[in-house]
């Protein structure tokens, strides 16, 4: 196991609070770092700013599109914005926006709060499942997908201080918190968690703790399974996807989202170009979900620890000899 | 297409202030930015004529007399920034933004040419844009960023008053005004009280495939905009001295955003264009007419 992982998963926390614990050390390190919500539930930063910065953050009311355009401006008149909506309407309602602000480069910080399949009781109107899809097609964009409270800060840190478009998914539940604090984070760098010489399994976003039990309880049936965590969804790590590829030469991949142009899709394009393996993709699958906690939607559409453990085995069956 | 008799809708018109040697300059710089943008599409072959003519005294105003620019240092974080939000209509703005010497005029040949610098479609890779469009009704929720942002990053001046480090101006269309956005945007500028924004709406009566009014009533447009609490002007938007005395009005103004209703005629300045020509090809006899109307 890496050094980076805690020994258990006793404590959980939910992604945002990591995000507002950067927020709140942004507002101090960068008077130009601005939060701007579409009427969008506010964590710690909320009371902090407006204490303290009360001028840097702005509640734009219940109009995405507009709070996406203003960010823009925001950015080309020398602020750092992040902008905080429910991840179905950045995508829904305000790509042509997102589009615009990539084209054009601005350092706009887009939370994507609420992301995925996970999204407790909301149901299908409010779950998101085309959002990488839709995302990784976007030139200048940059894609992160952190798996747990304290990735989720460093990955909001590392944004304000990149000069261009990030786009972060914040699942919605609690999560365990996997990481030790001084785990290291790089855009564009896949972490690896595990390693293994019989199987991959490359994940991303809030099924991490369960990736890493199901590697647990393969480990005991023999099976070495190498876990890498793709946080940064674009630019992908393609060196580490083709290394790790030739080391085991069979690939699982996870995700709280359609695997149709997902992490699945994304690694699959790679591989099939470079060194096709066996693959098998655990997302969710050409559906759209339900009203329900992560569990039983986990259980429903097949993206929970025994699938992941069923997946492996099989994909390991369809090896090379 | 029919001509419409914009006169009618006018709820106030200023009276002329400023030095008429001015004007005269001004009025015929308009009439050389027609040129240029004349030309400009005689190398691509085709354009947006009409909405390209109505918005030439805007152009002329903003970037000739009323903005503060500096043509040499297009990227001064203290520039007042203009953002076409009609950004099809971009061979006007590229033609003043040539003609002011952002950029060498040998520059317009490149026009809607592949691998150009002067793309279809205002775009920020030139300089002197500040806003890349295209996508209709997405330029005002532009510039209230912009607005914001230069408030935040206010100065005081020698007479301790407090004032944004620059103001922002964007130009939007009638028919763009049949968007959800633009209201989006507009509300807000209202609510946050920007003041340093002045919208101009170029009001040529015309879209796409038809007149704005067939299409999409946007009338009664100053009491909406009233509504949304922004000052309101109207004016004649091919008469530079009236133009002008709306900007300085709306400068003025410090509680709250304004919006200048221009009252244009498509393809304004060229007789057989007026109220006819919207995107089109640039025949032959068609530049033959304007070249002889424009000299």
């Amino acid at each position: 196991m890496s050094e980076f992982l805690r020994e258990s998963f006793n404590e959980s926390k939910t992604m945002y609070s990591g995000h507002n614990e950067a927020l709140v050390e942004l507002g101090d390190e960068n008077p130009d770092v601005l939060i701007l919500y579409a009427d969008f539930a506010q964590g710690q930063a909320g009371p902090y700013y407006r204490n303290k910065y009360p001028d840097r953050i702005i509640n734009m009311g219940i109009a995405e599109a507009n709070l996406m355009t203003v960010a823009a401006g925001l950015a080309e008149g020398g602020k750092i914005p992040f902008t905080h909506c429910h991840s179905i309407f950045a995508i829904g309602r305000t790509y042509n926006q997102i589009r615009q602000i990539a084209f054009d480069k601005y350092n706009v910080n887009i939370i994507l709060c609420n992301t995925g399949m996970f999204w407790d009781f909301m149901g299908a109107s409010h779950q998101v499942i085309e959002e990488i899809a839709a995302l990784r097609a976007l030139p200048n964009l940059v894609l992160l997908s952190p798996s747990d409270a304290v990735e989720a800060k460093k990955a909001s840190k590392a944004a304000a201080y990149l000069d261009g478009p990030v786009a972060i998914r914040l699942a919605e539940p609690e999560t365990p918190i996997i990481y030790h604090d001084d785990y290291h984070f790089e855009i564009g760098k896949a972490a690896l968690l595990r390693e293994g010489k019989d199987v991959t399994i490359a994940a991303t976003g809030i099924l991490m703790s369960k990736v890493l039990q199901a590697a647990k309880i393969l480990e005991k049936e023999k099976i070495d399974v190498q876990v890498l965590n793709f946080h940064t969804i674009k630019p992908l790590d393609t060196e580490t996807i083709k290394n790790s590829a030739r080391e085991t030469g069979a690939i699982v991949t996870v995700e709280d989202s359609s695997v149709i142009g997902g992490l699945g899709g994304s690694i699959t394009e790679i591989l099939s170009e470079n060194y096709p393996i066996p693959i098998h993709r655990i997302g969710v699958r050409d559906v759209f979900g339900q009203t329900g906690n992560m569990e039983e939607l986990a259980t429903e559409y097949n993206m929970n620890i025994t699938d992941i453990i069923k997946a492996t085995r099989n994909v390991i069956k369809k090896k090379r000899k | 297409m029919t001509s419409t008799n914009f006169e009618t809708h006018f709820t106030e018109v200023i009276k002329v202030s400023h030095d008429p040697e001015l004007i005269i300059k001004l009025e015929g710089k308009a009439k050389l930015l027609r040129k240029h943008t004349i030309e400009m599409i005689r190398y691509a072959g085709k354009g947006w004529i009409g909405g390209s003519f109505s918005e030439a005294e805007i152009f002329t105003a903003l970037i000739f007399h009323h903005m503060q620019i500096d043509p040499k240092n297009p990227d001064w974080p203290e520039r007042d920034r203009l953002i076409l939000s009609k950004a099809h209509c971009c061979e006007m703005h590229y033609a003043a933004l040539g003609e002011a010497g952002y950029f060498p005029k040998k520059y317009f040949s490149t026009y809607g040419q592949f691998g150009g610098m002067l793309q279809a479609h205002s775009q920020r890779t030139v300089p002197g844009v500040d806003y890349s469009g295209g996508s209709l009704g997405t330029g005002l929720s532009f510039a209230v960023g912009e607005a914001i942002a230069a408030k935040l990053f206010s100065r005081k001046t020698s007479d301790g008053t407090i004032v944004p480090r620059n103001r922002v101006y964007c130009i939007i269309g009638d028919g763009e005004c049949d968007g959800g956005q633009i209201w989006e945007a507009a509300l807000s500028a209202g609510h946050h009280k920007l003041s340093n924004i002045t919208t101009i709406i170029d009001r040529n009566r015309y879209q796409s495939t038809g007149a704005v009014d067939s299409i999409m009533e946007i009338e009664p447009l100053s009491e909406k905009w009233r509504s949304f609490l922004w000052n309101v002007i109207e004016v004649d938007g091919h008469d530079i001295d009236q133009i002008l005395n709306g900007l300085e009005a709306a400068k003025k103004t410090s509680d709250k955003p304004s919006v200048i209703i221009a009252n244009t005629v498509k393809g304004k300045g060229v007789p057989s264009f007026e109220n006819r020509v919207h995107f089109s090809i640039l025949t032959d006899e068609m530049y033959n007419e304007a070249m002889n109307a424009l000299t």
